[in-house]
């Protein structure tokens, strides 16, 4: 028991998320079957994809507010930029324009990204005040673009993005775990991950140690924004339209999946790893729940009781080490 | 203000014992009223412990206190404050969005039937306060947009609002310019006639004459002596703090080649220091003495580009830059160890591994691909050269001790391989054992041509490892001497003048 303990101790979550597979797998028979479980990972895959992003923002010791507008914002921009570019005469054929589309508006997610670290790095300006000001202003700027009705200029098949399947996969999911691999990979092996563990834990320790802290908070910010901003293509993809109120409050279940991953807003600690299990954690309870019949109002009680309960045994875990 | 009741504070064979040590060995004085009594030893004397005993922060292991001649016990801060012992620390505690006069009071503002603050009383309490002190100032300013030397007589002021009978001061002119300490020197006169006990603790010779009636020495914790300021000359009280065993050790012979590795000129920061200039040569242990407040740690961190400067350029490896960036500087091979090693030295949360290979991420380019593996060969391989005690390198640099701490800081930049390492305070609060260990590290690195810069406030260890010891003084350049053919009371005496 004392030997098991530490490997428990570090793993409470994955534990109770195979305990909760297990108990759904048993009192509803629809939930272990492969289509179901690919649909559970199609549905994260887009909030989870900045997830990945806001996990690196928060060891930096950052926020990110504006996430949810930047998935509204990015998909109305693309659905606006594809129906300009690609209307007869503009001279654009409709494949280019759609790709067109999404690059300047990947472009677009990054220079917002890149202006809260700017203001945090020249002005001083916390994240939380900048990306708050971003969430106001990105929705209204969404808003603008569509004059408040959904654009729909897309051509048939740009809805593999978000609805498309390659290999029995849903592509979307297919991006999340790849997006999830490259950010593993970047916070445990590249020497950029360590700087970003070294500002969040102490920045002034890190600015001495000859770390440009400023590069990091700027690339971490840019990095989640454009995650956001590829998320919104998705969206954009599955419904078919850009529409102004789409993804709403989606920064609070972001930031809730992270923290429930382990991640401490204080800074300095954190896994990727953990933000995944976080994620398919939610995904989980909110599709068990759909399979169980429970009243859709229910779900949003059970689900906030879940995430305080899973900080919870965080701060435990960590107290008790 | 004739007539004033003169108090008295008296301290009989006033014990503090740590765990393994003495911090105070039965210390019996007596300060009378009316007289500024100067408190003076070096760092570890014990003048810190008195100040902590007598103003309630910590308690005595035996001895007793007494304050006109009634024997008093406290066991907080605010219970010897209720019987008439207050203490202005170095550093300034003033809120600096509050007002002047709710700093004042803040915690027992007056208040009205209603429990509501009565803020027109506070004020006209407040004014009457400085206006007794000489102090013309705004009370309803918030106390942030006052100068330092304002709100260091701010601070006096608060402690006086609680009538004391005795008052410290833990070097209160150590942030002042010299006109101001003046006014402070004046306020402190005016209230010593007020029958106030007035302990005054120092680290320069020169205020003693300008404001103290008597000098009290302290030295391993246990009582010198008490002599006239008259009779306080610089001979007399270097023999005092420092004792007879002074400069057993030697210093290592100066590097044998001459050649120059970093040329510093006319580097300036109008309000800490100004047109620096020396030259290090290869292997040179360089030590900065000076008092506290003299400029020398921001002279290290303006050197290493970690502080901004307005002017000077330094030379290293044929490249003449102006320092603005530690990451800059990292690349010319200059490396820091900070005077706050706990805060600006490491990051706590992380591992011994990551901490040691920490000033080597950046650029990131500089390896693209680290592993923890990788990361442990070098952590390992720093822990067993340099003696590191870990359990593992795994596990939060905090479980460390102070001493292990500092060697992981100089393990970080030797990592990257420095030409020129900056030291600040590099032994402070580490055991004897540790501090062997860092100076032998010191003398390493020099037999192999890397330079050092030390500032450390213990002048005998500077006298004991470095080749040559420039002088600050206010700032400026003041002097050089090279501890070979000069004494430790040579040092002092520059240093204190």
């Amino acid at each position: 028991m004392t030997r098991l303990r530490p490997l428990l101790g570090s793993a409470v979550l994955e534990i109770v998320l195979v305990a909760l597979c297990l108990f759904l797998a048993a009192v509803a028979p629809n939930f272990l079957t492969a289509e179901n479980l690919l649909n559970v990972l199609r549905n994260v895959s887009m909030q989870g994809l900045i997830a990945l992003g806001m996990t690196l923002v928060i060891i930096a010791g950052e926020i990110d507010l504006s996430v949810g507008s930047m998935v509204a914002f990015s998909g109305c921009l693309t659905a606006w930029l594809t129906g300009a570019l690609g209307t007869p005469g503009a001279g654009l054929p409709v494949p280019l324009a759609v790709g067109a589309a999404i690059l300047l508006s990947l472009a677009a997610g990054c220079l917002s990204g890149s202006l809260a670290g700017l203001l945090r790095n020249r002005f001083g300006v916390p994240s939380f005040i900048s990306t708050l000001a971003l969430l106001t202003a990105l929705s209204g700027a969404a808003e603008l673009i569509t004059n408040g009705f959904p654009l729909t200029p897309f051509p048939g098949w740009y809805n593999f993005i978000g609805g498309g399947y390659l290999l029995g996969i849903p592509f979307p999911a297919l991006l999340f775990v790849i997006a999830f691999a490259g950010t593993h990979m970047l916070m445990n092996y590249t020497a950029f991950g360590r700087a970003v563990y070294a500002v969040g834990g102490n920045a002034e320790a890190a600015r001495l140690s000859a770390i440009n802290i400023r590069t990091v908070r700027t690339a971490v910010l840019a990095l989640t924004a454009t995650l956001a901003a590829a998320s919104g293509v998705m969206q954009s993809s599955e419904i078919m339209s850009g529409t102004a109120t789409t993804a709403k409050g989606w920064e609070l279940d972001v930031i809730a999946a992270v923290i429930i991953g382990g991640t401490s807003l204080a800074g300095g600690v954190g896994r990727v790893w953990g933000t995944m299990v976080g994620v398919v954690f939610l995904g989980v309870i909110m599709n068990g729940m759909t399979l169980l019949n429970v009243n859709e109002y229910w779900q949003h009680v059970v689900r906030g009781g879940l995430i305080l309960l899973a900080v919870l045994i965080n701060r435990m875990e960590r107290r008790g080490r | 203000m004739m007539n004033a009741p003169l108090h008295a504070l008296e301290t009989v064979a006033l014990r503090k014992e740590y765990p393994g040590t003495v911090a105070l060995r039965d210390v019996s004085l007596r300060c009378e009223g009316g007289e500024i009594r100067a408190l003076l030893g070096k760092n570890g004397a014990g003048k810190s412990t008195l100040v902590r005993l007598l103003g309630g922060a910590v308690e005595p292991t035996s001895g007793a206190i007494l304050v006109d001649g009634n024997r008093v016990r406290f066991r907080s801060p605010a219970e010897a404050i209720r019987k008439g012992i207050v203490t202005v620390h170095q550093e300034l505690s003033l809120i600096p969005g509050l007002t002047v006069a709710e700093n004042i009071f803040l915690g027992r503002l007056p208040r009205r039937r209603a429990g509501l603050i009565d803020w027109r009383a506070a004020c006209s309490m407040a004014e009457a306060l400085l206006e007794e002190l000489g102090l013309a100032l705004d009370v309803r300013a918030p106390a942030g947009r006052l100068g330092v030397a304002q709100q260091q007589m701010i601070e006096i002021a608060k402690a006086m609002s609680h009538a004391p009978s005795v008052l410290m001061l833990d070097e209160p002119t150590s942030a002042l310019a010299h006109r101001e300490a003046d006014r402070l020197f004046t306020l402190l006169k005016r209230l010593a006639a007020k029958g106030v006990v007035l302990l005054y603790i120092t680290h320069r010779l020169e205020e003693i004459h300008r404001i103290a009636d008597a000098v009290t020495v302290l030295r391993n914790g246990a009582l010198v002596g008490t002599i006239p300021a008259g009779e306080a000359n610089p001979a007399a009280i270097v023999g005092m703090m420092f004792g007879e065993a002074v400069g057993k050790e030697r210093p290592p012979a100066p590097p044998p080649s001459g050649t120059p590795v970093m040329e510093v000129r006319g580097f300036t920061r109008k309000k800490s220091y100004s047109d620096i200039s020396f030259t290090l040569h290869r292997g040179e242990v360089l030590g900065i003495a000076g008092v506290l407040g003299a400029g020398r740690t921001e002279l290290l961190r303006g050197l290493f580009g970690a502080d901004p400067h307005e002017a000077g350029l330094v030379t290293i490896g044929g490249k003449t830059v102006f320092p603005s960036s530690p990451s800059q500087m990292k690349k010319l091979g200059v490396a820091l160890a900070p005077e706050d090693r706990k805060a600006e030295g490491l990051i706590q949360i992380l591992s011994t591994r990551v901490n040691i290979n920490l000033a080597d991420f950046w650029p990131p380019s500089l390896h693209w691909i680290t592993t923890a593996r990788r990361e442990r060969e070098v952590a390992t391989r720093y822990v067993r050269g340099m003696d590191i005690a870990v359990q593992s390198v795994d596990s939060p640099v905090s479980d460390l001790s102070g001493g292990n701490q500092q060697k992981v800081v100089i393990a970080k930049w030797l990592n990257t391989g420095p030409c020129v390492l900056l030291l600040d305070e590099p032994t402070r609060g580490i055991d004897i054992q540790a501090k062997r260990q860092v100076f032998d590290i010191v003398r390493e690195l020099s037999s192999r041509g890397i330079s050092s810069i030390v500032v450390s406030s213990e002048l005998e260890e500077l006298m004991e490892i470095c080749h040559r010891i420039l002088i600050l003084k206010k700032g400026k350049l003041a002097g050089e001497l090279l501890p070979h053919d000069a004494t430790l009371e040579n040092l002092v005496g520059i240093c204190m003048e």
